[in-house]
């Protein structure tokens, strides 16, 4: 067994991994939506067409929900390097610190500071500075996925930096920023955002035309959006393989683990070029229990020869071997799904096409609706089980080839590690639960009750003091003098 | 040539001017965060929803912004002192890791009370109580950092490897209760009344006069007023007596520059309490976060040449001298500008509230 997978070493793994897990429920939401929110604001402005105001406002309940609990977790996991990864923080703090320090300083802290604005400064601030509110929560949110995905793709390729007085000093940061691994790794992140919010907002609308409410209003958001998933859908399965491929070069034990490849080379000393669609790995982790496979598959997909030799697990000590479990199964859901939500984007496009894309024709034959709300929860899983590969890969080491994760644990307790999962696991659960509950609450309330565009500058008498202040009374930036009380 | 000596110079011009950095980002957390959360522990003694609706309302176009100083300096402490952010959030990892549960509560709290029905007490009970345990760790926290801990190298994981894993990083060597410590729980409680004192003065200034929460919260700031002057007594006098470090300051060569501080502190005090007895609330909040930033200045001041007291010194602590060039060459900058759209985003949403307010559709 490795070191990394002993109590207290597995224990500060899950603890990590669970707070990432329940972060990245959120964020991809934020990341994504803020941009379609941003389109269908100046669709607003630019036709005057208050069905995309309504929508707007509509989707924008959500989006605050979602990014409500994106904060709530996230705050978190900018503490938690030093807290669980303390002497990891301190070697890497010449690069990974800086990365961190940029992304709370142009990023986190940006969002926050438009937030308020984009969600509350309806009618208390001009529409085009609340386009330009929406705009940079939109700007920023990516901001802050390219700084983390620089970061974490750092750990995966670490160049650029050597080791000197026990820190990771850096040598060029050009290249230690555009790693090798970030090249293709922020794209795949950044599109998933785009297309889970695609999803989630084409879901929402599916289920709007199937209960026959404002079904004429949702289809009109459908188009578009299926349009946009068309070209999104695909250029993620392409991006995806170029994350593999980067993984076959730079990381062998990585991808080793997620194709379950054990042994380079047949007992006849041919090279093994099966690609394994199941497999059982032993408890030793140097072979498979069982396997279903198909020969040449693997050198095709990762060599492009017929039968070009692909490094397998043994070709690397036992104690440097990832586990394959959840590298294996995982990356499979993750392209299982990125192809199924192609089929759905093709099988909708195809409708409109046919001139079925309309909220009657849609009615008459529902699977299709079905499977697209089916669909909003799949991008969810896609990232989730995308991510588990990257860190489970990544293992043993929390920098890749340079730094075994043991060493970088904080000092802790066995139970200082359970108090934080159980803890966390408490909370992450609640965030999750209340987050979904209230979506499905506004979703449920439905877009009748948001008041039309014109009457957002029109300031009432009594209890008008919306949420955040603004038009009540404006006393409070100019002090109250004698006088006037 | 030999630069080594230069280098040296730059690291330390540069790591000091992170260090004071990051003072001015834990002050705008504690001068901003601290209002709102000191409002939530005020929210602790509401009698019923819709005042916890008001007063959560009254800072929804903000708080975000202002939680978010907390996270900024903690990224200016990872890239320019991760040193010490890897050792001494490790040291504090119990109350940290109940300060961030806090946070969590009054997030959600934030996004959920407006949409609840039936669980809306439950969201703001969550709110209040969050507000009230966030800062008293975060004091917690602090007041440990005071105290400093204890390191050794080469440690951490090395006795589960079975092998040796040689490093000349210090890393935290303490115990999961290092932190814990008469002093360290006091200063939980001095932060608890220093934000519900700056809770009162801003409800006081936010709220319209003769609606119920400014009435209350006017006795509430008189009574913490008080209670603030007898902590800020007890913390300099037990710090006195336990920091040799800041005892030698105190009263040292230079004891007429601290005597000065403190008169300046107790007129600003003064200021603040005789404007919130004349009904001047926003005056009386302005002086009131006067005192808070005057004090935070002599603490920041008392530690020099330490980050952490006794544990690390500024240089010791800082990044290599590249990376904090880097960092000080790109990041520098943002610091005016995330300053000014916090400081646009609360004056757009200015103005007072009353309980009727709504935390209106949105």
């Amino acid at each position: 067994m490795i070191i990394e997978n002993s109590l207290p070493v597995l224990l500060s793994r899950l603890d990590f991994a669970w707070i990432t897990t329940m972060h990245i429920l959120w964020t991809p939401l934020t990341i994504g939506m803020s941009w379609l929110l941003f389109f269908l604001e100046i669709a607003w402005l630019r036709t005057g067409d208050e069905r995309w105001y309504k929508l707007n406002r509509f989707f924008e309940k959500i989006f605050i929900i979602n990014f409500g609990a994106g904060v709530a977790t996230g705050v978190t996991m900018e503490m938690a390097f030093g807290i669980l990864y303390g002497p990891f923080s301190q070697a890497a703090g010449p690069f990974f610190g800086n990365i961190l320090g940029f992304e709370t300083i142009t990023a986190f802290m940006y969002e926050a500071g438009f937030i308020g604005l984009m969600v509350f400064g309806w009618g208390k601030v001009s529409k085009g500075m609340h386009a330009f509110a929406t705009f940079n929560v939109g700007l920023s949110s990516s901001l802050s996925a390219m700084w983390i995905l620089v970061a974490n793709s750092w750990m995966q390729t670490p160049n650029g930096v050597v080791l000197k007085d026990g820190l990771f000093q850096v040598e060029n940061w050009w290249h230690a920023i555009l790693n090798d691994n970030f090249v293709w790794g922020f794209p795949h992140m950044w599109v998933a955002t785009v297309e889970l919010s695609l999803f989630v907002m084409a879901g929402v609308s599916a289920w709007f035309i199937l209960k026959n409410r404002n079904a004429d209003l949702f289809t009109k958001m459908l188009k578009p959006t299926l349009l946009a998933l068309l070209i999104v859908t695909p250029i993620q399965i392409f991006i995806g393989d170029s994350v593999g491929k980067d993984v076959a070069d730079t990381q062998p034990t990585s991808l080793a683990a997620m194709e379950g490849h054990y042994h380079t080379y047949l007992p006849d000393g041919k090279p093994n070029t099966s690609w394994n669609l199941i497999a059982i790995p032993n408890a030793n982790n140097d072979g498979n229990l069982f396997q279903i496979s198909i020969p040449h598959v693997l050198s095709l997909l990762e060599t492009h020869t017929w039968d070009g030799v692909v490094k397998g697990m043994d070709q690397f000590a036992p104690e440097d071997r990832p586990d394959v479990w959840v590298p294996f199964y995982a990356f499979r859901v993750m392209v299982a799904i990125g192809f199924f939500l192609f089929f759905v984007a093709l099988w909708g496009n195809w409708l409109r096409l046919r001139g079925k894309l309309n909220a009657e024709s849609l009615r008459k034959n529902p699977w299709f609706l079905r499977v697209v709300v089916f669909s909003a929860f799949l991008p969810y899983l896609a990232i989730w089980t995308g991510w588990w590969v990257r860190e489970i890969g990544r293992q043993p080491w929390v920098v890749y080839g340079l730094m075994r994760t043991y060493q970088g644990v904080s000092h802790m307790s066995v139970a200082q590690e359970v108090i934080w999962f159980a803890g966390y696991i408490v909370f992450e659960l609640l965030v999750w639960a209340g987050a979904w509950y209230f979506f499905a609450r506004v979703i449920a309330k439905g877009v009748d009750g948001i008041a039309p565009s014109d009457q957002l500058f029109h300031h009432g008498e009594e209890g008008d003091a919306h949420a955040g202040g603004g038009h009540a009374q404006a006393s409070f930036a100019k002090p109250m003098l004698k006088a006037e009380r | 040539m030999d630069f080594t000596h230069d280098i040296v110079r730059i690291t330390s011009a540069l790591s000091t001017w992170w260090w004071i950095l990051l003072g001015l980002m834990f002050l705008f957390y504690i001068a901003l965060d601290g209002a709102d959360l000191g409002a939530g522990i005020f929210a602790l003694f509401s009698k019923d929803e819709d005042e916890r609706g008001a007063i959560m309302a009254s800072m929804a176009g903000f708080w975000d912004g202002n939680e978010t100083w907390l996270v900024v300096a903690g990224g200016v402490l990872f890239g320019a002192f991760p040193l010490v952010y890897g050792s001494a959030f490790n040291y504090l990892m119990i109350p940290l890791m109940i300060a961030l549960w806090a946070i969590i509560m009054r997030a959600v709290a934030f996004e959920f009370h407006v949409h609840a029905r039936s669980s809306r007490k439950v969201w703001g009970w969550f709110f209040a109580i969050g507000s009230l345990l966030a800062p008293f760790f975060a004091g917690v926290a602090l007041g440990a950092s005071l105290q400093g801990f204890p390191m050794q190298n080469g440690l951490a994981m090395a006795h589960i490897a079975g092998r040796d894993y040689s490093t000349p990083v210090m890393h935290f060597s303490g115990t999961a209760l290092t932190w814990l410590t008469p002093f360290s729980i006091w200063t939980g409680f001095g932060a608890v009344i220093a934000a519900g004192l700056a809770g009162g003065l801003y409800l006081c200034a936010r709220f319209v006069p003769g609606d119920v929460i400014h009435e209350r919260a006017k006795g509430w700031t008189s009574l913490f007023s008080l209670l603030a002057l007898a902590a800020i007594v007890v913390t300099l006098v037990w710090s006195y007596a336990i920091f040799p470090w800041a005892a030698a300051k105190w009263t040292g060569p230079n004891w007429w520059v601290w005597a000065a501080w403190m008169v300046i502190v107790l007129f600003f005090a003064f200021k603040s309490m005789s404007n919130h007895s004349a009904g001047h609330n926003f005056v009386a909040l302005l002086w009131g976060e006067g005192v808070v930033v005057l004090l935070w200045a002599a603490m920041w001041a008392t530690m020099y040449p330490y980050i952490v007291p006794g544990t690390w010194t500024i240089q010791e602590a800082a990044n290599p001298a590249n990376s904090l060039a880097v960092f000080t060459l790109f990041m520098t900058g943002f610091v005016p500008i995330m300053i000014m759209y916090n400081w646009y985003q609360i004056w757009v949403f200015r103005g007072r509230f009353t309980k009727k307010s709504i935390y209106a559709a949105h």
